[in-house]
């Protein structure tokens, strides 16, 4: 009896042939795959739709990174942050911090567009405001919209002639960041490049060389700033001008593929709509974003459709479908791309009918 | 041969356990305590709201501190297998074999940690535009450099606990 219950003792402290039994090890394993699916579980709880309340919350927040870091993550979220169209409008309108303005009025075009445009109304007027800082502010805010601010175009480009220099690059900036329509963007960016402020003239070239694609007259208007006394100026032109050139196929096919890419479709969808004619190539890849979930690719689809100045039946289709699209903003663009296509349609048989004996 | 005594395997179950938890839990809060510790010692931010901005940015575009963790406690969480696999297999026997292990682990472990934790303070501390990159390539590098420490522990393994002929 006694040599049992010793037997059991001696069996119960040392068990294993190995420093951890098999059972323990298994054990083990299963608690590290517990512990990832926590930090899963963690992950979700704390990304896409789940995290709207707490970042509602967070927009009231005292501390002014405590509000731009929760607008920038209700961005990313996108149309699913619906709930948070209230508080980021008063964010983008009324917050006393510039850069929680801008974040706000970013999230905001990539959650509704019709709050966006919102965002615009307010600030176009106060591009003509007393203080110069409130117009420095607007033209900054109207830039975070992105293409969305398409409307503000000829306001800014009253803006590009401010007494004050810093107004004149924000305007500059805000051009380049809408992009469309291009080519009176491209010719106030022309302007900005003989302004008289160095800080301008810089802010102008910077656009061509990382921002605004190049065309013709854009290339010709540079080249002679080579030898700009201003080195970085100089500097800046030469990264411009090793860009692809206007008519390049291999950009084309980059754009093509990159707008197949969620991450890239925005950028490329801006890129095709500023190429404009010279982008009629890449029509098939982008035809299918007219259906797309978010407002934002479906508005810089049309967008781009139109800019091409495509004159085929095969674009007219997709957009007619899409003149009841939810979102009126999507709808206004949509509308403009028809009236281009027809037109271009319209000249294209007139030329035909002329060309015939 | 010298047999394992009842002592020496409890601690040596101790230390898989310590290593495997440690591996895996250390990993992940290696670089959040080292973000923490650079905020409030170099840039004497208060601890509290130190806290608050690191928890900010822990999902934030642009940041993602919560990435930035998984993907630094990757290498460890393979440490960690190798410390339950290879040292909780280890014959309870014969009380050599695990403590070369021991040692050989140990030597991955620290040079992990160095790696580690010189690559997160040198992101911190000279911050640049491709500064990011070192994040992507740092679990590569951590497991490229375990069976590198791996070898030197056993090497000093060798030296200090040579088996003796009984």
């Amino acid at each position: 009896m006694h040599l049992t219950i010793f037997a059991l003792r001696m069996t119960r402290i040392d068990p294993s042939p190995t420093v951890l039994a098999s059972r323990e090890i298994k054990l083990h394993l299963l608690g590290l795959v517990l512990f990832l699916g926590l930090l899963g579980f963690w992950y979700w709880l704390s990304t896409g739709a789940r995290a709207v309340p707490t970042l509602i919350e967070m927009l009231q927040d005292d501390d002014p990174s405590t509000r731009i870091v929760a607008a920038e993550q209700l961005g990313q979220v996108g149309p699913a942050a619906q709930a948070a169209i209230p508080p980021l409008l008063a964010q983008a309108t009324g917050d006393g911090n510039q850069h929680a303005n801008t974040t706000a009025a970013a999230a905001l075009k990539s959650i509704d567009l019709t709050a966006a445009r919102q965002v615009m109304t307010h600030f176009i007027p106060r591009l003509q405001d007393q203080d110069a800082q409130q117009r420095r502010t607007a033209c900054a805010v109207l830039g975070s919209l992105g293409p969305v601010a398409k409307p503000a175009v000829p306001a800014l480009i009253a803006a590009g002639h401010d007494p004050d220099e810093l107004v004149r690059r924000n305007a500059l900036m805000a051009l380049a960041t809408i992009g469309i329509p291009s080519p009176p963007i491209v010719a106030a960016l022309l302007e900005g490049l003989r302004d008289s402020s160095s800080l301008v003239r810089q802010t102008a070239v910077t656009q061509f060389a990382f921002t605004v694609p190049l065309t013709q007259p854009v290339i010709m208007a540079l080249t002679p700033l080579l030898n700009d006394p201003n080195r970085s100026i100089a500097g800046l032109v030469r990264s411009a001008l090793d860009k692809a050139k206007p008519g390049d196929t291999a950009q084309l096919e980059s754009l093509g593929m990159m707008v197949q890419h969620s991450a890239a479709r925005d950028y490329a969808l801006h890129q095709l709509a500023q190429l404009g004619p010279h982008a009629g190539d890449a029509l098939a890849p982008v035809l299918p974003l007219l259906q797309d979930d978010r407002p934002l690719v479906r508005y810089l689809t049309a967008e781009a459709i139109g800019a091409m100045g495509v004159s085929t039946k095969q674009a007219l289709q997709p957009l007619q479908q899409q003149r009841q699209d939810p979102d009126p903003v999507v709808r206004e663009a949509v509308a403009e791309a028809i009236a281009g296509v027809e037109a271009a349609m319209a000249q294209a048989e007139s030329s035909d009918k002329a060309a015939r004996p | 041969m010298i047999t394992t005594t009842p002592e020496t395997s409890s601690k040596l179950r101790v230390l898989t356990r310590l290593g495997f938890w440690g591996g895996v839990i250390g990993g992940l809060l290696l670089p959040w305590a080292i973000m923490l510790a650079v905020e409030v010692v170099v840039h004497q931010v208060p601890i509290a709201r130190a806290w608050r901005s690191f928890t900010l940015h822990l999902f934030a575009p642009g940041y993602n501190f919560f990435l930035i963790g998984l993907l630094t406690a990757v290498p460890f969480l393979v440490l960690a297998l190798f410390v339950l696999l290879h040292l909780g297999a280890a014959p309870a026997q014969d009380p050599l074999i695990p403590r070369r292990r021991t040692l050989g682990l140990a030597g991955a472990g620290l040079g992990m940690l160095t790696l580690a934790g010189w690559t997160h303070l040198e992101v911190l501390l000279h911050p640049d535009a491709q500064g990011a990159l070192a994040y992507l390539y740092l679990p590569v590098i951590l497991l490229a450099s375990m069976p590198i420490g791996y070898g030197l522990g056993r090497l000093i393994a060798t030296i200090l606990l040579p088996r003796t002929s009984s």
